[in-house]
């Protein structure tokens, strides 16, 4: 399938999904006017990709520096959709990316990291 | 001194005095937020905030911007019709005392959005911050509620980012139960 990119917006994050080469990357900020339709068209196109099956391995790069409430409970989804295959057999590896002294993003990582234990998680603590 | 210049004395002696570092009023839709999220990051590196305050001021800033936009009872219009994209009407001020941050918004809402509330952040104020992050926890895995535009996460997220409880308070209702809503976060 077609490979996914969305340039970074003011309130929106640079969106580089390489299907193709299975690595998945999303880069900037994300407080979009709507993120329920923002995350939800690109959730949707991720599980078509997830559902065309295939075992090889997933990298999926995060370095978001700031994602508003609703976002992050659409990042919760997007997660959870990549679990779901990590746990039907493909490695996933989620790289996290964070300054180092982002408690919050940190935190959010922790979570994730709790939520959805099929992922091979690494947190990369970035020098600001 | 000139007038218009004694004009501006007298504004800057004012906002001085009252500490105020940021302050609009008017219509906000997703374009005035994004430019006035670009001015609260250079104003806060500019105060002296360390990045953990700027990003919680940021963070804050941006979710109460954004309840203006979704929950605002002024919607803009231009003869009978609401303009897109959508823009409502509300107020902003960012106050530096002491070290500590204020994020001040207001908007007005109607009689059912106030009843709606002030139990929520009732609610909020009762909680410690571990109660907080529990409650954050909670929501986050939770379905999102019918009545939200956003996730039901965004008092949350404030109450979790702020250093004390969340201060508000609304006006007195006009006839048709119409008041205008005051929140206050401390950082």
């Amino acid at each position: 399938m077609d490979n996914l990119f969305i340039a970074a917006s003011a309130s929106s994050p640079e969106v580089d999904f390489r299907f193709d080469e299975r690595t998945l990357s999303l880069k900037g900020e994300s407080y979009p006017e709507n993120a329920a339709q923002f995350w939800g068209e690109i959730i949707a196109t991720l599980r078509r990709f997830l559902d065309e099956g295939g075992d090889a391995g997933i990298t999926v790069n995060v370095a978001l520096a700031y994602f508003n409430s609703s976002s992050t409970k659409m990042l919760f989804s997007l997660f959870d959709a990549l679990n779901e295959k990590a746990e039907s057999g493909a490695e996933v590896v989620l790289n996290w990316y964070h300054d180092e002294d982002d408690d919050t993003i940190f935190e959010f990582g922790q979570e994730l990291q709790e939520d959805f234990s099929a992922l091979v998680f690494n947190d990369h603590a970035v020098q600001s | 001194m000139s007038g218009i210049q004694q004009q501006w004395a007298e504004f800057h002696s004012y906002v001085e005095r009252r500490d105020v570092i940021f302050y609009y009023v008017g219509y906000f839709s997703q374009t005035i937020i994004a430019a006035m999220a670009d001015a609260v990051k250079l104003r806060a590196e500019h105060t002296g905030a360390v990045g953990q305050t700027r990003r919680k001021l940021f963070s804050s800033f941006i979710e109460m911007a954004q309840n203006i936009v979704h929950y605002s009872s002024d919607l803009h219009a231009k003869e009978g019709q609401a303009t897109e994209p959508s823009m409502r009407r509300g107020a902003v001020f960012i106050s530096l005392t002491d070290g500590v941050y204020y994020l001040h918004c207001a908007n007005p809402v109607d009689g059912e959005m106030a009843g709606k509330l002030r139990p929520k952040l009732e609610h909020l104020r009762s909680l410690t911050i571990d109660e907080i992050k529990a409650e954050y926890k909670e929501m986050l895995r939770a379905e999102t509620p019918p009545d939200s535009k956003g996730a039901g996460l965004g008092f949350l997220t404030v109450a979790r980012d702020a250093s004390a409880p969340l201060d508000f308070e609304f006006s007195a209702p006009d006839a048709d139960g119409a008041s205008t809503f005051y929140l206050r976060a401390t950082i």
